[in-house]
């Protein structure tokens, strides 16, 4: 092996064993989920995870919105447990989780107190922080995130489009057998090519 | 036995790594003897593996809770189904079944090859060999399941119970058949890297195990979202867990390679963009253990984390390190044999298939690790679940779609306007057909409306061809209908099979575009009351609580409300759905209670009803309308026919891939007349 090679070769191994240090000390670092002795079959259930999230009734208030349009919002809001689903489902189907019946709770008392959607969410945030939320807000950073799958395929479509143009517009090469002269860009007729695309299919 | 087992796992480390370290001395020495003893290696390395394996079976079927892991997953009163399945049901037997599988694999497809590809052979074995190398020894230090306990207890705690049940028997074995494939094609693409054999000649092999690893890993998937669907109670099969994911991604490059390899085997293009596509889909299946297993994302399959995430990623670095290196000294041989010949071909619209088969991997990926970079960047903690992936994802989706109807439909090296005229005409008019069908039918929901004016397109497409093929067989050879149908398939079965697997994907997006239209209802019951509920169709629904009622089986004490369902005021019979409490032998409570739905299914839609608990008399339930769940299963199982089909070996004629590429001339032999 050449030297430049073994060196090559060791840094590749070095970087490795330097991510697995970092990762080892993460999980170590990572916090544990309070045993509450009360938990999921699939996951480390946090039981103390629910916070109030109230706010005084608007004078001569009104419920704010209907049932589906509340089933609605509470689908938009995630149950803090440690289960990764909405309250809605959560608290549907789950009746080992306190967190979830006690947040669609909220949900329901600010509905009745007249808030809208919106600021119901924003109470949610403000609250637990936005992983309150089944989905990032659409502003700032998260922007990235919604957009950045589209900008690469974008790119790639654009990039994959020139390559795909100049690969084309170069004439085709006779390419069966040993040594083969590449023609001048372009310089073939329609007639060249059909007799040649023929000739190519016959000894596919 | 189990002794025997046990031993048996140190061994097979030891033969991997000699296995690993004579192949490749034998292969770049080119010394016979070595190439010869690294083989056998690997053999008796899966030799020591399978004793292991019958080692900890063993085991779990005798009860031997001095086993931590025998103690940890299964108890004295349990099925012995599950007794048997609990071998891959935690984590330590689910290493150990990785490498069951990965050096069977290894074994034969080595075994196959050792007189065909005898310049790669030794290379790919050596790759194997350090793969399993490296899963042995991931299982003897950090997952070992023949570790005692310091005392016997009288009975183990039992398998979780959401596992025991028939899908979580099988679809884990299912997903490690398609994972552990991809090592495979990922081994003879570094051994063709290493020789610098970049020809046609390491296609066959990589095509044939692809393949493999894409069938297991669809039927894999399909069980997959069926076992969440009828356990986990959320009324949903697919829920962008990252551990759905991380089977989703290997599956979107595995998908995109078997398209682009045919480019490669007709026409002599896109060899690096293959190589990278067969490292990809392993580098994904192994990224996809990490996350898994390493808890650094957040997920609700948390119960399968432990120490061997950081072994994983080490590995996952090593083996991307070396992938890249490799690729890179090496693009001078991975140039084209040939050129594009026009825009408009089957080639181009296969490399935008790619590009958004690529794209959805990507935007998968991202969604998955965007909560540890927005942490990274921002500090604080979000929440990326399945509105952000379906916003995301949902467009790519049916643009994948479209491009599946469009492919086949362009001819191969160039199309000219009259044969794209042709060929575009009946699918257009079946889109256009079914979407202004259902507009004209109120259908409002355009995400819905596109999909299925889509699925018409294609569906126009597959029709098409396969009415153009019947066609031509019975006129040239006088066939009938049905000898036409099953000739035109057995004799073109890459192509119809391939059909077939678009067929399954028009019916999964249909049934994926149902979902739009379902509808959840939260209901409390007590004993005969009497709830009335309307569907998405518009049929109305009549429950008739029977009451809940209380018994005890094998292993479970179980909590069950039966009722009486009539749709229309047509009796539809009784639906019950329960809620289990798991105990041990000693009647001690294991687990927390879990779910058992209550499904009726027709072709229309699932009447889906989970009973949440039980209080004060009172029945909490979630009723729920799911349109064309039933077509998710069915598109499943049609994809993996049309996988078989096009796995199946042609008996008739067995020859290299497509003459045309074998007689090209190597890119440096090409002169430019200027």
């Amino acid at each position: 092996m050449h030297r430049r090679e073994f060196f090559r070769r060791a840094a590749l191994g070095g970087a490795g064993l330097v991510t697995a240090r970092v990762l080892d000390a993460q999980g170590t670092a990572k916090p544990q989920a309070p045993a509450t002795g009360n938990t999921s079959n699939l996951f480390d259930m946090n039981q103390d995870a629910a916070k109030t999230v109230r706010r005084p009734a608007r004078a001569g208030a009104a419920e704010s919105m209907d049932d589906e349009d509340r089933d609605a919002l509470v689908r938009e809001i995630r149950c803090q447990c440690g289960c990764t689903l909405d309250v809605y489902i959560c608290r549907t189907t789950d009746f080992s989780c306190q967190v979830s019946p006690a947040m669609h709770r909220d949900i329901i008392s600010l509905v009745e107190g007249g808030y809208s959607a919106q600021e119901i969410l924003d109470s949610f945030v403000t609250t637990y922080g936005e992983r309150a939320l089944m989905a990032p807000k659409r502003e700032g950073f998260n922007l990235t995130g919604y957009l950045m799958p589209f900008a690469v395929l974008g790119v790639g479509a654009v990039a994959l489009t020139t390559v795909l143009r100049r690969m084309s517009n170069r004439a085709a090469p006779a390419v069966i057998g040993a040594r083969v002269v590449r023609s001048a860009e372009g310089d073939a007729t329609d007639d060249e090519m059909a007799r040649l695309n023929a000739a190519i299919r016959k000894d596919e | 036995m189990i002794l025997i087992g046990e031993l048996s796992l140190w061994v097979a480390l030891l033969m991997a790594a000699w296995a690993a370290i004579t192949s490749f001395a034998g292969g770049s020495l080119g010394r016979e003897d070595l190439i010869t003893s690294g083989r056998r290696g690997l053999y008796v390395t899966t030799l020591m593996v399978i004793l292991a394996s019958v080692g900890l079976w063993t085991a779990l079927l005798s009860h031997d809770f001095s086993l931590s892991y025998v103690a940890g997953h299964t108890s004295a009163n349990m099925p012995r189904v599950y007794v048997f399945t609990a071998f891959w049901g935690g984590q330590a037997g689910s290493m150990l079944f990785w490498a069951l599988i990965l050096s069977c694999y290894s074994s034969i497809a080595i075994w196959s090859v050792r007189e065909k590809a005898r310049e790669l052979a030794p290379f790919a074995c050596g790759t194997l060999a350090l793969i399993l190398l490296f899963f042995i020894a991931t299982t003897c230090f950090k997952a070992n399941p023949f570790d005692r306990l310091a005392f016997v207890p009288a009975d183990g705690k039992g398998m979780n119970p959401q596992l025991q049940n028939p899908g979580m028997a099988i679809h884990p074995p299912n997903l490690y058949l398609g994972y552990v494939a991809t090592a495979i094609p990922f081994a003879f693409a570094i051994a063709a890297l290493i020789t610098r054999k970049l020809d046609a000649s390491w296609l066959l092999v990589v095509r044939r195990w692809s393949l493999i690893s894409w069938f297991f890993l669809t039927v894999g998937i399909t069980l997959g979202m069926w076992w969440a669907y009828v356990e986990l109670g959320w009324s949903g099969y697919w829920a962008w867990d990252p551990v759905e994911n991380a089977s989703f991604l290997p599956w979107l490059t595995g998908t995109a390679f078997l398209h682009s390899i045919m480019i490669q085997e007709k026409r002599g293009m896109l060899r690096k963009w293959n190589v990278v596509l067969v490292v990809t889909t392993f580098l994904l299946a192994i990224f996809g253990t990490f996350i898994t297993r390493s808890g650094i994302i957040e997920s609700v399959h948390s119960f399968a984390q432990s120490p061997v995430g950081t072994w994983f990623a080490t590995f996952f670095f090593a083996a991307t390190g070396a992938t890249i290196y490799f690729v890179a000294t090496r693009l001078k041989d991975l140039e084209a044999t040939a050129v594009l010949e026009s825009m408009v071909s089957r080639e181009a619209a296969f490399l935008y298939n790619n590009l958004v088969l690529v794209g959805i991997a990507f935007s998968v990926l991202w969604g998955t690790l965007f909560p540890i970079l927005s942490e990274w960047v921002r500090g604080s903690k979000i929440t990326v679940g399945p509105p952000f992936f379906n916003t995301v994802n949902i467009p790519l989706g049916l643009l994948l779609l479209a491009l599946t109807g469009i492919g086949p439909l362009i001819a191969w090296r160039k199309a000219s306007t009259s044969n794209l005229k042709r060929q575009f005409i009946f699918p257009t008019a079946s889109g256009v057909v079914v979407g202004v069908v259902l507009f004209a039918l109120g259908m409002r929901n355009y995400h819905a409306l596109i999909a299925y004016t889509l699925a018409g397109f294609v569906s126009g497409t597959i029709g098409q061809e396969f009415y153009k093929g019947i066609g031509a067989r019975r006129s040239i050879h006088g066939e009938g209908l049905f000898v036409a149908v099953v000739r035109l398939i057995a004799r073109n079965r890459r192509r119809y099979g391939g059909y077939i697997v678009h067929a399954g994907i028009v019916i999964l997006f249909s049934a994926f575009a149902g979902l739009a239209f379902k509808k959840d209802h939260d209901v409390q019951i007590k004993a005969g009351e009497t709830k009335v509920l309307v569907d998405p169709l518009g049929h109305t629904w009549r429950f008739v609580s029977q009451g809940v009622s209380t018994s005890e089986t094998l292993n479970r004490f179980v909590t069950a409300i039966g009722l009486e369902v009539f749709r229309d005021d047509v009796r539809q019979g009784i639906l019950t759905s329960e809620k289990r409490q798991y105990f041990d032998s000693n009647k001690q409570p294991q687990f927390e209670p879990s779910t058992e739905v209550g499904i009726r299914t027709s072709a229309m839609l699932d009447l889906y009803v989970v009973l949440a608990g039980v209080r004060d008399d009172t029945a909490e339930l979630r009723i729920s309308f799911n349109p064309l769940v039933v077509w998710v299963w069915i598109g499943g199982m049609i994809m993996a026919i049309g996988g078989l089909i096009v796995m199946w070996p042609q008996a008739e004629r067995r020859r290299a891939p497509s003459g045309y590429v074998a007689t090209l001339a190597p890119a440096h032999e090409l002169v430019t007349a200027e």
